[in-house]
């Protein structure tokens, strides 16, 4: 039961993330390639303050979130002005950089042998709500105003632009968005294992959620969020193959590109009313096939 | 003192020039940054460490494998990765995640092999340094002078040769290309053999330089931020980006030391991005419509 329990925090953790990389990768269509720097921001500056300065937790993790998205909007904010490249290449530079800095600040960071001794006060439940609410955010600012410009940029920008839509402001938002999430989960990853090292938080985990997110479907939160899960769950059930796992990874993500470009679910969202056609759907596919098979 | 910086700072810069240019090459065919570039160098460093130098051999049969075997694996990786989603006509962002996941993957594939140890390349020279009134270090000699030769033989394909032409001309505007009956497709092959040999050169110098490890692809960070200080998808911007950079990163690591020097290249990298996008060669490739 403990196991389980485990698994299902580190999974809801990796959930809030990858919940800000949908809104980044999905609805905008940039690449960020040191989003796990934002989590190491959120994860440090929360723990720090607790530990030096006494901080209550809840004011920390407020503290950090807001620290992270002030570090994003100095990064962001050159970048958002250009093509759509500009943004994969920063943030992967970005990313060494936080790694080599929190490597080097031994006296406050730890340096590589990590900041220890965070009380561990985060436990399944809060991580399950925080999960539940970071999906309902997204899922709200999908459906909003902003969110239907993020996707109309993201088809194309010069179109968007000729439609009287502020691409720099709108991609800005989204990204600084994306990063308030990421740091959120940071936060709580420090307070659930008590201890954070620079390791981990590479390009390599920012590559694994962009993955996450093309393998459910790049344009359905829902089915992000299914693809988090099952690549999340994964590895944990093939714990002898730990070392296959990024192999296997890529390759389900490789044919998934060549084969369905859509993702596992394509546009479909989890709605009420999408829910409700859904045995017709299945019902209508399955008459197709059999017409198919005659 | 600030020549000696001078001197190693060039040397280094070879090594980022031999990066940027691969990157920037297919940057130019196909319009998209190819992150499996960095992992195409660790694959193919180790590839020529484990076939060549283990047996003995010397620096140019271990570079000659090197080469080789970065172009079999930028091809596999054309093949794999990107001719369906170009055949598709398909939006960029899955040329993105397609290099992403072949460079999870060629970087998964060398961990299995290697765990996550060190390894050294043998010493390939006899006088570790030479001595010509400023000390420097063979392999920084070597390593620049073959960068240079490299690059000068790229220019010279591209610019002089039939190929070269033809590559121009695809990097251009790949449907008219087409049009006038030059083969797109082979051309992107060759445009992936070519930068995967520089991936292949780069990733044994960089093994040489510091050691062979399986993340060592992660150094392919230098080469982008060249490119982007030189301007994107600009061959020429790539080179001088990557010298400069070279010049003041090791200025940086003599006053800053290695962590706070990465910062400040970041740093340098963003002013940049903020007065002069377009970067020092000043073409700036921009969004199609």
């Amino acid at each position: 039961m403990a196991l389980v329990s485990n698994v299902l925090t580190q999974i809801f953790i990796t959930l809030i993330a990858v919940a800000g990389v949908y809104v980044l990768t999905g609805l905008t269509g940039m690449f960020s390639l040191g989003q796990a720097a934002f989590m190491a921001i959120g994860a440090y500056a929360s723990g720090l303050l607790v530990l030096r300065l006494h901080v209550p937790i809840p004011l920390a993790m407020l503290l950090a979130v807001v620290l992270a998205v002030a570090v994003g909007y100095l990064i962001g904010y050159p970048v958002v002005r250009l093509r759509r490249d500009y943004i994969s290449l920063v943030t992967l530079g970005f990313g060494e950089a936080i790694a080599a800095l929190l490597n080097r600040m031994t006296t406050l960071t730890g340096g590589a042998s990590g900041l220890t001794g965070i009380p561990r006060t985060v436990g399944l439940g809060i991580t399950a709500v925080s999960a539940a609410a970071a999906l309902t955010l997204v899922a709200l600012f999908k459906t909003s105003k902003y969110g239907r410009q993020c996707i109309a940029l993201r088809g194309d920008e010069l179109a968007a632009k000729a439609m009287g839509i502020d691409i720099t402001r709108v991609k800005m938002i989204a990204f600084l968005i994306s990063v308030a999430l990421t740091s959120y989960s940071g936060c709580l990853y420090a307070f659930y294992m008590s201890y954070v090292d620079p390791t981990g938080f590479g390009w390599k985990r920012s590559a694994d959620w962009v993955i996450m997110v093309f393998f459910g479907g790049v344009n359905s939160l829902t089915g992000s969020t299914l693809g988090a899960l099952i690549l999340s769950a994964l590895p944990q059930m093939l714990r002898e193959l730990l070392n296959f796992r990024y192999v296997i990874y890529a390759v389900l993500v490789l044919l998934i590109i060549n084969f369905r470009p859509s993702g596992l679910l394509g546009e479909w969202e989890l709605t009420p009313a999408n829910l409700r056609a859904l045995p017709g759907g299945i019902k209508r596919a399955l008459s197709r096939k059999r017409r198919g098979a005659e | 003192m600030s020549l000696q910086i001078l001197i190693n700072g060039l040397a280094t810069g070879s090594i980022y020039a031999l990066i940027a240019t691969g990157f920037a090459l297919i940057f130019n065919v196909l319009k998209f940054s190819n992150f499996s570039h960095g992992a195409t160098m660790t694959a193919a460093a180790f590839t020529a460490f484990f076939l060549v130098s283990q047996k003995g051999m010397g620096l140019v049969p271990t570079l000659l494998a090197a080469g080789a075997a970065g172009a079999c694996i930028a091809l596999f990786g054309e093949f794999v990765g990107f001719r369906r989603i170009l055949k598709n006509h398909s939006s960029a962002t899955y040329f993105f995640v397609s290099s992403i996941t072949l460079g999870t993957l060629y970087e998964g594939l060398v961990t299995i092999r290697v765990g996550s140890n060190f390894f050294n390349f043998p010493s390939f020279f006899e006088t570790p340094t030479l001595d010509l009134g400023i000390i420097i270090s063979t392999s920084d000699a070597i390593m620049f002078l073959i960068s240079i030769a490299a690059l000068l033989i790229l220019g010279y394909i591209i610019q002089k040769t039939r190929l070269g032409r033809a590559l121009r001309a695809v990097s251009f505007d790949r449907d008219t290309a087409q049009l006038m009956g030059i083969d797109s497709t082979r051309i992107i092959q060759l445009t992936f053999v070519i930068s995967g040999v520089l991936a292949g050169f780069a990733g044994v110098f960089l093994g040489i330089k510091y050691t062979l490890y399986p993340t060592l692809g992660s150094l392919v960070v230098k080469g982008f931020i060249a490119s982007v200080i030189g301007g994107l998808g600009s061959l020429p911007g790539a080179i001088i980006g990557a010298f400069l950079l070279g010049v003041v990163e090791t200025g940086l690591l003599s006053v800053l030391g290695s962590g706070y020097s990465t910062i400040a290249t970041f740093a340098i990298m963003l002013v940049f991005l903020l007065l002069r996008p377009q970067g020092i060669a000043g073409s700036n490739v921009q969004e199609k419509a």
